[in-house]
């Protein structure tokens, strides 16, 4: 089963880098992003980097992860491929995983680029990877969910350039929010927004305090495991193989 | 995404079963909101056998492809195929099924010879891409990306991934739509080597005449329905044959025969009995010294059923 996986993904990520415009979209565009935020907060002695790796992070998990695997996946569907694979051996399960496995690897690959870079000018190891750790699995699921569910409301390629530009820009603010707003009294609802919650774990694993303090972040752990149980939960019930139906 | 639950199977896979029917549907409905798209639809399929559904656009026939390859949801009905019921055990049925889509479905940027190399990773069945490449001559074409193949080139590596490691059941929407008289005449030898080796072939079509070549059954749906079903020669029955005949022009009176019209130039009968009936007509015109010319008879064709359903059907639904 994992062999037709790999054999599966392993085609779709040399598509995605065969691809230019998408590879310009996916790869190079979110670095340049990421490179430019380092640069970009260094006007005092020493740079927020749990802001700087906030922004990265959701950077990273809304342009590369969650808007290819939207339109990977809306392309497979449109064009019919989804269900011809379908009449192969591979699993539905096993079959959205290897369709969706090039964005959330060439995520990984560019989170590991921020990390050289940043260690390179100067980013302290976080004083509690735990929370970094978590943002990023349930970074990850929440935009691979809102992939799918999104999926559900795009019906061509070429809309996915529209109906993933919310979501993008919720995850994109959230995590901006965090540099602007005092995370305090009411403003601390703020931790709801998906980019939010991985932006202020992200601050905890820098400033440390994650489980120590009052609810600490615990509100944006759970913030993160109920986005994608509510995406995940939409996909499953109105999910389309073919776009006919 | 729909889960589904693999149990203790009643045959072992990949062996041929006993049981003479590969797919036994009975009062099959598929309703898709307040259509209703498949109204209560019996069949069977024998092992062995090439099986024809005809019908027009929007008859029911993909409908019907997509329940029995598990993929569409009925509304009512049981569905056997090869022993399984398609909506429980879709994957172990993938294993024993070749599945051709009406169109598309091939990832455009992949060459020919990629294509096929990603199908034998994905598919328990063992095969060979080049054997492929030669049977469907697609040999030529075998580093040209997908999205460039004409269109007759597409339907044959489409039916090249059908017939992969040669599966007990394939299925075939529309094979040859779109192709011209060569390459059609090619599809219909691979179908019919698939039956020499004791597969079983569905397939749906619009070319009556490709059903009259290639189908030991046929079924002709309207609107949902299958309105017949049976053998050629059986399905032919149902039907009046008709004999025609060309006229002297000073001919004016003509035998009293139930079914008899007059045409341009002479007469045409259609009859439930056609020995008794020509037998009569020929009578009459040797009794009056009538020489006939154009002397047709022929039982009803297919064209002729599958019009017939239509416009019964039709007048039915006027009533």
């Amino acid at each position: 089963m994992s062999d037709r996986i790999l054999a599966l993904a392993t085609t779709e990520t040399k598509l995605v880098l065969r691809n230019k415009t998408v590879a310009v979209s996916s790869v190079v565009l979110p670095v340049t992003l990421g490179i430019f935020w380092i640069f970009s907060f260094s006007s005092g002695d020493e740079r927020p980097w749990g802001t700087i790796v906030a922004l990265q992070l959701a950077v990273v998990l809304a342009m590369s992860v969650y808007v290819t695997a939207t339109q990977t996946v809306v392309a497979r569907r449109h064009h019919r491929v989804l269900k011809r694979l379908r009449t192969s051996g591979i699993s539905d399960t096993g079959l959205l995983v290897a369709t969706m496995a090039p964005g959330v690897a060439i995520g990984l690959i560019q989170l590991l680029i921020f990390t050289v870079i940043n260690a390179i000018v100067g980013a302290p190891l976080p004083t509690d990877p735990l929370p970094l750790v978590l943002a990023l699995l349930g970074g990850l699921a929440l935009s691979v969910t809102a992939a799918l569910a999104t999926s559900v409301v795009t019906p061509s390629p070429e809309r996915a350039q529209i109906t993933t530009l919310p979501l993008t820009f919720v995850l994109l603010g959230g995590a901006i929010a965090l540099s602007i707003v005092p995370l305090e009294g009411w403003w601390q609802a703020l931790v709801a927004v998906p980019g939010a919650s991985i932006g202020q774990l992200s601050l905890f694993a820098f400033a440390g305090g994650t489980w120590s303090d009052g609810l600490g972040g615990l509100p944006a752990v759970a913030a993160l495991l109920i986005w994608p149980v509510v995406f995940g939960t939409l996909a499953h019930r109105r999910f389309r193989w073919d776009p006919r139906n | 995404m729909t889960q589904t639950s693999e149990q203790a199977v009643p045959i072992t896979t990949g062996r041929p079963s006993d049981d003479p029917l590969a797919i036994e549907v009975r009062d099959l409905h598929v309703r898709y909101g307040d259509f209703e798209a498949v109204r209560g639809i019996d069949l069977d399929v024998r092992r062995g056998e090439i099986f024809a559904l005809l019908g027009t656009n929007g008859a029911g026939k993909t409908t019907i492809l997509e329940v029995l390859e598990g993929f569409g949801r009925r509304s009512g009905g049981t569905v056997s195929v090869l022993g399984f019921d398609p909506a429980t055990h879709r994957s172990l049925l993938i294993e024993l099924m070749g599945i051709q889509l009406q169109d598309g479905g091939f990832i455009d940027e992949l060459t020919v010879l990629e294509t096929l190399q990603l199908w034998q990773r994905l598919i328990d069945r063992p095969d060979r891409p080049e054997r492929l490449l030669e049977r469907f001559e697609l040999g030529g074409r075998r580093d040209v990306h997908v999205g460039k193949l004409s269109g007759g080139e597409k339907r044959r590596l489409d039916l090249a991934l059908a017939v992969w490691g040669s599966p007990q059941l394939v299925i075939l929407d529309e094979p040859t739509t779109g192709l011209d008289p060569e390459s059609r005449r090619r599809t219909w030898d691979a179908i019919q080597e698939l039956q020499e080796a004791g597969r079983t072939v569905v397939l749906t079509t619009h070319y009556l005449e490709e059903a009259e070549a290639l189908a030991n059954r046929v079924a002709i749906m309207h609107e949902g329905r299958v309105a017949v079903a049976g053998t050629l020669a059986e399905i032919v029955a149902t039907q009046p044959a008709s004999f025609s005949a060309t006229l002297p022009a000073e001919v004016t009176q003509l035998p009293a025969l139930p079914g008899l019209t007059r045409t341009e130039s002479g007469v045409r009968v259609r009859t439930d009995d056609l020995q008794r009936d020509l037998t009569a007509f020929l009578s009459w015109a040797a009794d009056r010294r009538v020489r006939l010319s154009d002397l047709r008879a022929a039982p009803a064709s297919l064209a002729d059923i599958y019009y017939a359903v239509r416009t019964e059907q039709t007048k039915e639904v006027q009533r």
